[in-house]
């Protein structure tokens, strides 16, 4: 009954119709999904478990709703959140616009935060080079400028789908023990003082 | 005191303190002013602790004599309640599986005082539930059930001497503020959890399994405590949010944009059930049902949606149909009990799980119900301020002015097509009555005719032919008339001998 645990909170961020929800359908389920065959109740969670080395880290991926009327509960959705992947759409430049403003928001409020992004429907531009809208040697600079991952993938061929997560779950990895004890930052002695030894006259 | 307590039929002389004192009293205060009431709410107080005390001694007494028990199986026991042997025979069953633990718990069960005079007053609570009215009997068996969760365990003991005495001593911190309060029950949550990791050497999923336990049995008893506390505004922005909620009545599935079709019976009934189980949650004391409750509507949800859209949901459409749900349950409490989730649940779970996911999806939700606004919905503003006010409704388009647009015409079309719909039953009704009483009239004519049919027959043949015409008429028409009137007519019966009558023999 009770749910999976989770150690480490991914969002999905991305304007909508991006691909943001078949890009964790391929990477969960494997597969891109069309028209109405679905068998999955929602993709809006995921929990999945990832070998990293002999560990497994098991991310629990949020969607999230891209539709601007919702911009401003977004910092609602990454608050704590260890790594977000900004998604864009390769073949419309506005969708990038959207990632920048989604990138500046994670950088204001959410440092432990991770960037990672990924330029979705690659699949797209392999088969006509015109419809390329975003250049991938700008979006290279942008992500080294503020210090993200940058990944171009397609749910629909599969192309660097699990690199993407894969990476999020070694980042992970590596990071984690420098977070575990800053989380809080919490007063460890204080704490001892108060509850635990300090309650024994009740006895 | 209890006299005072009936004091709910209201009438002029009672409007003054009940005291005498020459002040007016209150309902809420059981009819007293302010001050008479503080000094008799504090003698109540007084006598609540002692009741408790009480309590905790004979639950004391009965774990005690439950154990001997165990020692002297075969010694009746003509003290005992009935209760305390059913413990018994449990403690017996535990017995046999538990030998290390021993008298591990045995003189451990005490009730913390509780606040105010809550189980005797319902009325001063500003919002009485049902759970709410009985804690005390919550509260033991919230710790019954902590202690027979906790007795196979090796630290079990001391996990619970934390625990009972850490939630005894935020009785004491009442008058802390809700954040710092919060504070010291997660710090406990992270303290206790990271001692069964290092020093009991449990396993994660183990930690998490007993931090669970210690979440429902803490929270149980401090429910009363710390939700919606006096401290906070929690109550002021519970109405603010209902208020919100109520005045945006108007707000239809179109502007939210929310891909379910509630025609389809199947997602109706999906609906009707995420509304049941966000309302539900208000019911819940543990932060971690509460939650539940919140899954468990969201499921309800994404299976509305699968079916409407025939495709996997997004959280593209969960939101908007979550923000519907919200807005069209209403749910009791929301604020408060948003609040006391956020302050008060395990924190591993709220970040990161999938009922934290949820979780956050309902405060957004209510952020947005907040917040919104006529660009939210499409609509211009004057709009919005002409829906607010009541002034105009989208079900109404002509009196909003010529602006209307889609979404009001969408459900005014729904109500039309409803109309039409009774119109057309409503004739079809009339149609229905026309005929049968056709029908009736119908059959009469037919068993006139069919009589007739028969006389004429009965006249035009001699009585020799009569019985195959009267069997052939009889045949297709088994009408009683023309039975009777073969019957009547049947000459053959007076060439039949009298009846027998019976007769009395002397022997």
């Amino acid at each position: 009954m009770s749910a999976m645990r989770v150690d480490a909170k991914v969002v999905m961020l991305g304007k909508e119709s991006v691909g943001k929800t078949s890009l964790v359908e391929r990477y969960v389920h494997h597969r891109f999904l069309v028209g109405p065959y679905q068998n999955t109740i929602g993709a809006a969670f995921v929990a999945k478990p990832i070998q990293v080395g002999d560990k497994v880290i098991t991310l629990g991926i949020w969607d999230t709703a891209g539709s601007e009327r919702y911009e401003a509960m977004s910092r609602i959705y990454y608050r704590g959140a260890r790594a977000a992947i900004v998604c864009y759409d390769l073949t419309d430049s506005s969708s990038f616009e959207r990632a920048r403003f989604w990138v500046k928001e994670l950088q204001n409020c959410e440092e432990h935060c991770k960037i990672y992004l990924c330029g979705t429907k690659s699949d797209l531009i392999l088969g006509d080079k015109n419809l390329r809208q975003i250049d991938y040697h700008d979006t290279q600079d942008f992500a080294e400028e503020i210090g993200a991952q940058h990944f171009e993938t397609s749910s629909k061929t599969g192309n660097n789908v699990d690199e993407l997560f894969q990476k999020v779950a070694e980042d992970y990895n590596n990071a984690a023990f420098q977070y575990m004890t800053e989380e809080k930052g919490v007063d460890l002695g204080l704490k001892k003082d108060s509850y635990f030894y300090s309650c024994c006259h009740n006895n | 005191m209890m006299s005072q307590r009936r004091g709910i039929h209201l009438d002029q002389s009672e409007l003054l303190c009940k005291k005498g004192c020459g002040f007016y009293g209150n309902t809420g205060w059981q009819g007293l002013c302010s001050k008479c009431w503080r000094e008799e709410n504090q003698r109540e107080k007084q006598k609540q602790i002692q009741e408790d005390w009480a309590l905790a001694e004979r639950l004391q007494r009965e774990e005690e004599e439950a154990y001997a028990s165990r020692h002297q199986k075969t010694q009746s026991q003509p003290a005992v309640t009935p209760f305390s042997k059913f413990e018994e025979r449990k403690t017996k069953e535990k017995s046999s599986k538990v030998n290390t633990v021993t008298k591990f718990f045995s003189p451990s069960i005490k009730t913390p005082p509780k606040k105010d005079a809550a189980p005797f007053d319902p009325h001063s609570s500003p919002s009485p539930s049902s759970s709410a009215s009985r804690p005390s009997v919550d509260s033991d068996h919230a710790t019954r059930e902590f202690i027979d969760f906790l007795k196979p365990l090796k630290s079990g003991r001391e996990v619970f001497k934390q625990c009972r005495a850490f939630t005894e001593s935020m009785v004491y911190k009442r008058e802390m503020g809700a954040d710092e309060l919060s504070e010291c029950v997660q710090d406990f949550y992270q303290n206790l959890s990271e001692r069964l990791q290092t020093q009991f050497k449990g396993s994660s999923d183990q930690v998490e399994t007993v931090m669970d336990e210690v979440e429902k049995y803490m929270m149980t008893r401090l429910y009363k405590e710390v939700f919606c506390p006096e401290t906070t505004d929690d109550e002021k922005k519970d109405l603010a949010i209902q208020k919100r909620i109520r005045a945006l009545h108007w707000v239809t599935i179109e502007m939210l944009c929310v891909p379910v079709d509630e025609e389809i019976p199947e997602v109706s009934d999906s609906v009707v059930k995420a509304i049941t189980d966000v309302i539900e949650m208000d019911s819940k004391r543990v932060p971690k049902a509460k939650l539940g409750c919140i899954t468990r509507c969201s499921k309800h949800i994404f299976n509305a949606i699968k079916v409407s859209k025939k495709e996997a949901a997004s959280a593209d459409d969960f939101l908007p149909t979550l923000i519907y749900i919200v807005l069209k349950a209403n749910p009791p409490r929301l604020q408060s009990n948003i609040q006391y989730i956020t302050r008060f649940c395990n924190p591993s779970r709220l970040m990161t799980g999938e009922d934290g996911y949820y979780f956050t999806n309902l405060c957004c939700a209510v952020a947005f119900i907040e917040k919104l606004d006529g660009q939210s919905l499409n609509l211009t503003s004057e709009e919005f301020e002409l829906y607010m006010s009541g002034q105009a409704s989208p079900h109404w388009p002509q009196s909003a002015g010529a602006s209307s647009s889609s979404p009001g015409s969408a459900a005014l079309t729904q109500v039309h097509k409803g109309l039409d719909l009774l119109t057309g039953l409503g004739e079809r009704q009339e149609r229905v009555m026309e005929k049968a009483r056709q029908l009736e009239s119908d059959l009469i004519d037919w068993t006139d005719e069919v009589e007739q049919k028969v006389q004429s027959v009965l006249e035009s043949f001699t009585p020799e032919a009569q019985n195959p015409a009267a069997a052939t008429a009889g045949g297709t028409a088994p009408a009683p008339s023309g039975a009777s009137a073969i019957d009547s007519d049947n000459v053959e019966n007076e060439l039949l001998p009298p009846p027998l009558q019976p007769q009395v023999f002397a022997g």
